[in-house]
This record gives structure tokens, C-alpha cells and sequence, in this order.
């Protein structure tokens, strides 16, 4: 998954486990750049009565970086507030919820959103007492979802517009397969297969979160306040931002046995991070993850080897023996990936890709990197960059982008070139896939902000 | 071994406010703990806000500093004084007996100091009290 479960610790911990972070400009909105962080995955839709909400423990958080040092300049923190309307009922609503402020509705939340610039003293609150929409139940609790949910789209001022809320999942992966020892069903028939011959014939990829919501966060910004230093000039430094979220807990967490619940204290401290996708998911080996998760992207020199020479790399022509001999021969060699340095911690420099760079200078630091002067495409490629796209992954990360594709792609060799010319990739890493595509996701997406798609109900989607 | 420390442990919907009144009384040991902490965090806070949390009235404290929001290091977070005189759990950890050393956590906010008559009353109720 891009980041569903990633690290042993964050596993225990759904409310406050990023799963995957979105930064483009907004196609719909060119001025602006919509940022979304997802949270607590795999949300089976019919999971009542508790139906899934953010941590009011949770301080979660989208950081913008726009000096170049891997530390935030601009961080958007949302703390949310969770409200019975009636504690003696065990339903979650008591019967239709048409509005967002139904009396109907029993446990809704509200969140507050507060913008820290970190080179002034003071946060700043933008907006308190925000509704969150429902879950998306059924046709007889939710009767008009998208048009309930899209009421939870709050102009705050300011140019800026948040959402707060269950979606359908947007990112699509073979979970099935790749973590069956690295399976990817159209190949599988050239997979080892450990000499037990289970595939014969390619097969097609497999949605592992085709029916599964997640909870996102979204918050639309002027690009003039995100990259106060650009001039909209792509080859211009100050375009360059670089983006993540981050969940906290505080410190202490005491299970209050009188109260029946936990009681915290002190200091938040990051238990959740994520920039790139997939990147703690298979760079950082299991050891690392749950350190990973706890430090920020300006300590990531840190973990440059697991970048340098992916595990991955040295997987894919085990497992598929005779297919990526260019890229084993490289491997062999213990050649440093710096195609992927490149991409995953410092940007792409001008000169590399004609027309276009999101570099960020030489501090290493695992962010989606998003150069704000690119506009939004006409025909967007899937693919971003590596599909002539610039205006998608690794350039920010839009929520269409099939990023399992580009990374696999990439660490199978095909981004070596950008750095060493000689080089010539195996033919099978252009053409690596886990088989699915934006279309592999049934809810689709909007066009409009918050532009992933409306989550799937517990009714249509039991199981 | 070190061993955390609730305080107060009883009654346990009791805010810090009731404590340092209840405890003024008494030389109990939450009004030594806030003590120390107190001037501990008055002396490496940074001079800013809390963010304010959904419906505060009821909404757990949400001051979170800068550095408290992105790094994992950050010890201490804005506002903690203010932080301090808003009911919620006061936890003190007893990290090495031998020396007193300890840290307490209110609010957003954390000290680490030393105390070793607050250790040894510590120890004692635990000894005496906890079963």
C-alpha cells in the first residue's frame, strides 16, 4: 500500500496512520494547490455502528516546505472534536441525516483548522466548529451523499477551502499479489515462483481497495501563499514546494480505568509521516520503519542508503529470473541509484527532463515535491513525468497518478538514464505494472475539489 | 525499575487546578511535581500561542508548538503555561528512583527535573498504597 500499515507500531494505530498525501494545482482552480492527506485505511464501509472518525487525540498536520531545507515553513494542523447528540442510543443516527446539522445524526465531529508560519510567533486559527460529513451508510441513513458531503466543503476565508471526511479510496494496488513474494499478475507466469509452477499465464491486476474508504483531509490554498517566493516561472526555485503530513500523540496515554477511557498528556510527538508514496512502505526495512515515522524529512540523509540501493532492486531479477538482467548487472555493480535520489529527496534539477525541474537543493529530504509554476494538464497521463506529464508524480502527486507503476518502473532501472545515459534499461522496465489503472477504482473520482471520490456505503458495499 | 506514577490518582475526574488547591493544604505530592515542572517549563517554552481546539470548553488541550508538531525531539510545547491552569491529567514519570529523576506531563507540556524527597514520598505511597 502507499503507506496503509506500513510500519509495526502505526499498524496498531488506524486514527493516526497516513496512508497516502496529494499536492497539484488544482485543476479547477489553477491558482490554487490542493493538498489532501488520507488517514485510518482499508475502512470496510458497512462498519457500524461505530462508524470510523478521526482521533480527537490526533494532532494531524500537512507541512509545506518552501526554502528548500526539508522543515516546514507553512504547517496546516486539524484537531477534531467528536459530539453525541444522544449517549443513551447505541445508533449512530436515528434516522435520516439530510443536513449536516440533523438532529438525526448522533456522533458527528467538528475541527478546527489552524495555519502555523513558523518564522511568526503565534498560530493562527482559521476556521473553528467545522462539520465533518457522515460516513456513508445506505440509502435510508444517507439518502444523498454526495450532495450531504460536498455541504462539508467550507470556504474559510482567505482563498482557502478544507474538507474534512470519509472517501472512497483513491489509490490502487494489487495488495494481493505484490505481497505474495512479490507477484505481479500480468508477469506472473515469469515469476520463480519458487520452482512450484502455481502460474501459467498472465493474469490481470486486482484492486485490493476497489470496495474500501479512507478518511481524508483537504485543504485548498493560493499558490501565493503556499510559495510566496515564486514568480510562476518553472525553471524559477521559489516555485518549488515540498509537501508531507505527519500525525501526533502526546506523550503520555493512561487508561483511566474509573472513566472507561484514556486520559494523554504532554508534548505531542510525530507518530505518523508520509511524503513520497510507498516510500516506508519498501525502502525502509522493518527495523527503521517506526523511526522513519517519527522523525521529519530534513533527517532523512539518514536513510539515503535504502534509497540508493532499494531492497527492491536486487528483488525484482530473483524473482524474475532472465527479465531485468540490465538491472541486476547494476545492482552487481552496487551502483548508487542517484535517479532515484533524485526523485524521492532532493527534486529533479533543471537540464535533466526538458522543461522541467522541482529540485529543492541538496538537503535530502523525503517530500512530494510540487513545482507550482506547471499548470494542470489538459490530458493528464497517469503516469506523470515518465508518461510526458509533468504535471503529475513526481511532480506533487495528483490522486488519478498510478504511482505503484512509476516507482516499480523506476526502481526496475527505467529512471537511470536521467543520470547516467549509458545505461539501458531492460525492456521489462517500461513495461512493469501491477495491471490496474485509475479505472480500477469504481467510485472514479471529481473533478471538483475535494476530488477523491464519494466513499462507498455500508449498504451497496457489505463486505 | 522506574515506575509511572499517576497523580493524583484518586478521584480521577479531578483537574490540575483542584490539585495545586487540594494539595496546598496538604504537601501532597502533585503540588511539588507542578512546582518543579513549572519553573522548568516556564524556562524553555517558546513565547506563543496554543491553537485553539474545536469547542475548547470540552475539546482536549490543543497547544502544540512548531517544532512539537514536526520533530520528534520537541520537549515542550506553546502555551504550556496557560495549559497548565485548564483542567486534564497531570502524569508523573519516576524514571530513576535512585536519583529522582522524573518527568512530569500536563497539559501539551513536559519538564524533566530532579527531585529526590518528591521520589522517596513517591515510592513510599507506592509501597504502602499500591496493590
Amino acid at each position: 500500500m502507499s503507506s496503509h500499515r506500513e510500519a509495526p507500531e502505526i499498524a496498531k494505530d488506524p486514527v493516526a496512520d497516513s496512508t497516502d498525501v496529494y499536492a497539484f494545482v488544482s485543476p479547477d482552480n489553477p491558482g490554487t494547490v490542493t493538498l489532501i492527506a488520507n488517514y485510518i485505511p482499508l475502512q470496510g464501509p458497512a462498519g457500524g455502528p461505530n462508524f470510523y472518525a478521526f482521533g480527537d487525540d490526533v494532532l494531524y498536520e500537512i507541512h509545506v516546505d518552501n526554502d528548500a531545507d526539508g522543515r516546514a515553513d507553512i504547517t496546516y494542523q486539524f484537531r477534531f472534536a467528536t459530539r453525541l447528540t444522544d449517549p443513551d442510543t447505541f445508533l449512530y443516527n436515528t434516522g435520516p441525516i439530510l443536513t449536516l446539522d440533523s438532529p438525526n445524526w448522533n456522533s458527528r465531529q467538528l475541527y478546527t483548522v489552524t495555519r502555523v508560519q513558523h518564522e511568526r510567533a503565534r498560530p493562527e486559527v482559521l476556521a473553528t466548529g467545522l462539520a465533518c460529513p457522515p460516513c456513508n451508510i445506505g440509502p435510508l441513513s444517507t439518502p444523498d451523499y454526495p450532495s450531504l458531503a460536498q455541504s462539508a466543503v467550507h470556504d474559510i476565508g482567505g482563498g482557502i477551502t478544507v474538507f474534512a471526511g470519509q472517501r472512497a479510496e483513491g489509490f490502487y494496488v494489487d495488495l494481493g499479489a505484490i505481497f505474495d513474494l512479490g507477484d505481479l499478475r500480468p508477469f506472473e507466469q515469469l515469476h520463480a515462483q519458487y520452482g512450484m509452477n502455481v502460474f501459467s499465464a498472465a493474469a490481470p491486476g486486482v484492486n485490493a481497495t476497489a470496495a474500501l474508504n479512507v478518511h481524508s483531509i483537504a485543504i485548498q490554498v493560493p499558490i501565493s501563499q503556499l510559495a510566496p517566493h515564486g514568480h510562476g516561472h518553472v525553471t524559477d526555485p521559489g516555485a518549488v514546494i515540498g509537501v508531507w503530513t505527519s500525525a501526533s500523540r502526546q506523550r503520555v496515554r493512561l487508561w483511566d480505568a474509573d472513566r472507561g477511557e484514556d486520559v494523554w498528556a504532554g508534548p505531542f510527538h510525530q507518530v505518523s509521516r508520509l511524503g513520497n508514496p510507498l516510500v516506508n512502505e519498501v525502502l525502509i526495512p522493518l527495523g527503521r520503519k517506526d523511526l522513519w515515522n517519527t522523525l521529519p524529512p530534513s533527517d532523512d540523509k539518514r536513510f539515503a542508503a535504502r534509497y540508493a540501493h532499494p531492497e527492491l532492486a536486487g528483488l525484482l531479477p530473483a524473482l524474475y529470473p532472465g527479465v531485468f538482467p540490465n538491472l541486476a548487472a547494476l545492482v552487481a555493480a552496487g551502483t548508487a541509484r542517484a535517479d532515484l535520489e533524485a526523485i524521492l529527496l532532493t527534486g529533479i534539477p533543471s537540464g535533466i527532463v526538458p522543461g522541467f525541474q522541482n529540485y529543492t537543493g541538496p538537503v535530502l529530504a523525503d517530500m512530494l515535491r510540487l513545482n507550482t509554476a506547471i499548470p494542470p494538464s489538459a490530458k493528464p497521463n497517469q503516469l506523470g513525468l515518465i508518461g510526458g506529464d509533468p504535471a503529475g508524480f513526481p511532480n506533487g502527486r495528483r490522486v488519478f497518478d498510478d504511482v505503484v507503476t512509476v516507482e516499480l518502473r523506476a526502481i526496475a532501472g527505467v529512471t537511470v538514464p536521467l543520470v547516467d545515459p549509458s545505461f539501458t534499461p531492460d525492456a521489462a522496465a517500461g513495461a512493469v505494472t501491477d495491471g490496474l489503472t485509475a479505472s480500477s477504482v469504481p467510485a472514479g473520482y471529481l473533478t471538483q475539489f475535494p476530488y477523491l471520490g464519494v466513499p462507498y456505503s455500508g449498504f451497496d458495499t457489505p463486505s | 525499575m522506574p515506575i509511572p506514577v499517576p497523580v493524583p490518582d484518586k478521584p480521577s475526574r479531578v483537574s490540575r487546578r483542584s490539585v495545586l488547591r487540594g494539595a496546598a493544604g496538604a504537601g501532597a505530592v502533585g503540588i511539588a511535581a507542578v512546582s518543579g515542572a513549572g519553573a522548568v517549563m516556564a524556562a524553555t517554552r517558546p513565547a506563543a500561542a496554543a491553537p485553539t481546539a474545536p469547542e475548547a470548553s470540552t475539546a482536549p488541550e490543543a497547544s502544540t508548538a512548531p517544532e512539537a508538531s514536526t520533530a520528534s525531539t520537541a520537549s515542550t510545547a506553546p502555551g504550556a503555561p496557560a495549559a497548565l491552569a485548564n483542567d486534564g491529567p497531570l502524569v508523573v514519570y519516576l524514571r530513576d528512583a535512585a536519583t529522582g529523576e522524573m518527568e512530569v506531563f500536563a497539559g501539551a507540556g513536559q519538564a524533566r527535573f530532579r527531585d529526590p524527597a518528591l521520589a522517596a514520598r513517591l515510592l513510599s505511597r507506592a509501597r504502602t498504597d499500591v496493590r
